[in-house]
């Protein structure tokens, strides 16, 4: 005989401290590591184009030790092969949400080094060429030109990136970050009450990607250059050359 | 006195081994306009981008105002650009800019202007191409004609010695050919000193100081209209405006 579904466990479990502490630690760690992911993947777009052979070497060696180590495994050499070869990293400061946010930013890193790429080459080069016939500097083009056009492009791949983020961010767990997945997963254990446990960590996960969706279509509506603010169609690389993990 | 205002000495100029440019030379006087006409490949536009001290060069010479320019680097190449305006084929308006915006910038980047100068200033230039009204407007709400009239006002702005209009209408629609070439016309009578690739040889006839055939990067030909159009010397020239016509 089935049970029916309890409710009242499932809005208390959906109320407990562990579910929104977790899911706020799943959102932190996300957001803290999609930044960094930008700040190392913008440099890293950039030097994609170096004319110097050694900045492509770097570059090209970052990507693919990135791309090619699992996100896990690579938790795992943070938190515990590095302070086997550092002592500084077995001070207390070390925690392990500062071991995830390392590793899934050098992780995300090189995928956003790829969209980041990928949007600055969609700039068409005539802007560029445009903005030195004007006797514009480089950065200035940059800045002011190029910047501002690849945005929109990113975007659109960078809301993929950080659903994926926050969906790997269970991953973490393995190094004892308390985050949504987790809390759900020794509630279950405690209770067998899979249904409502695991309903309650959905519905969060599904408010998070919601109001990310939401800001995601606003950012879009601010990037796109039309003095009415109506949106156009999506410029079509949302989906496009998402890697799988 | 010599008042040449833009000169060519030479040129050559080549890509990946195509010899593109050999050997030409060019002289435009004050208030001179120079129509360049030739077959595709034969070199034009390579030459105005020369001129327009975007490509550097492999042999010879490129002068503004007796000052030889074309052995200068990058950085300081940046500030003698801005006193030669280009007026690209497909406009190449800054599409994260309204039309005032794209008018402003190169003031404000390059000149140093104060804001609000620079805005009153970029107001005065696009009512002189007539688009005053679409000041607010971004360029891909503006049709082909008025955006080539932006970017004409964009070059004009910066009160450059030269003007250079690489085949400034051949990417519009007929029925917007008219309003662009009215611009170019108004300025060649106001004594703007102007190089332009152009097969629109009724707009050569009135308005040019003389007309250049290219062909294989070379000038093989140059005259003033008349004689050019009844007269031609060259067998190619012969041909080619029996082509074009």
């Amino acid at each position: 005989m089935l049970a029916s579904f309890d409710t009242h466990l499932f809005w208390e479990v959906l109320r407990s401290e562990p579910y929104w502490r977790g899911a706020l630690l799943a959102v932190a760690l996300t957001c803290a590591s999609i930044a960094a992911a930008f700040l190392i993947g913008f440099p890293l777009a950039l030097g994609r184009a170096s004319r110097q052979p050694a900045v492509r070497i770097v570059v090209f060696l970052y990507s693919w030790f990135f791309r090619a180590t699992p996100t896990l495994l690579l938790l795992l050499i943070v938190w515990d092969v590095i302070p086997q070869q550092f002592s500084v990293f077995t001070h207390n400061w070390f925690t392990p949400f500062l071991a995830a946010f390392i590793a899934l930013s050098l992780n995300e890193a090189a995928y956003m080094a790829e969209i980041i790429r990928a949007g600055l080459l969609a700039v068409d080069p005539g802007q560029e060429l445009a903005g030195r016939a004007l006797g514009m500097k480089r950065w200035q083009i940059l800045r002011r030109v190029v910047i501002p056009q690849a945005v929109r492009i990113v975007i659109p791949p960078t809301g993929n990136e950080f659903i994926t983020l926050l969906k790997l961010t269970s991953l973490a767990s393995v190094i004892s970050v308390h985050e949504l997945l987790t809390a759900a997963n020794e509630q279950a254990s405690v209770s067998f009450s899979y249904r409502e446990v695991y309903g309650a960590a959905l519905v969060y996960y599904l408010v998070i990607v919601s109001v990310l969706m939401f800001l995601q279509s606003r950012l879009e509506r601010r990037f796109t250059f039309r003095s009415r603010g109506v949106g156009r169609a999506p410029v079509g690389l949302a989906a496009a050359a998402h890697d799988a993990r | 006195m010599s008042d040449t205002v833009l000169r060519a000495d030479g040129v050559h100029k080549a890509y990946n081994g195509l010899q593109v440019l050999q050997g030409v030379s060019l002289e435009v006087g004050r208030g001179e306009v120079k129509v360049i006409i030739g077959p595709s490949g034969s070199g034009k536009s390579t030459l105005l981008r020369c001129l327009a001290l975007l490509e550097p060069i492999d042999g010879g010479a490129v002068a503004l105002e007796d000052h030889v320019l074309s052995g200068l680097r990058e950085r300081e190449l940046a500030a003698h650009r801005s006193e030669i305006g280009m007026v690209f084929q497909r406009f190449n308006l800054f599409q994260n800019m309204t039309a005032l915006g794209n008018v402003m910038v190169g003031l404000r980047d390059v000149r140093r202007l104060p804001k609000k100068e620079a805005r009153e200033r970029a107001l005065e230039f696009l009512s002189r191409v007539g688009l005053a009204d679409k000041a607010d407007s971004y360029p891909e709400e503006l049709s082909g004609g008025q955006q080539q009239r932006v970017a004409i006002a964009r070059a004009l702005v910066m009160r450059p010695k030269a003007m250079l209009f690489d085949e400034p209408t051949s990417a519009l629609d007929v029925e917007l050919v008219r309003e662009v070439l009215d611009v170019m016309e108004g300025l060649a009578r106001d004594g703007m000193t102007m190089v332009v690739v152009s097969h629109e040889l009724r707009f050569a006839h009135h308005v040019a100081s003389s007309i250049l055939m290219m062909d294989e990067g070379r000038v093989i030909e140059e005259a003033p209209p008349e004689q050019f159009f009844s007269s031609p010397t060259h067998e190619r020239t012969k041909r080619f405006l029996a082509l074009v016509e």
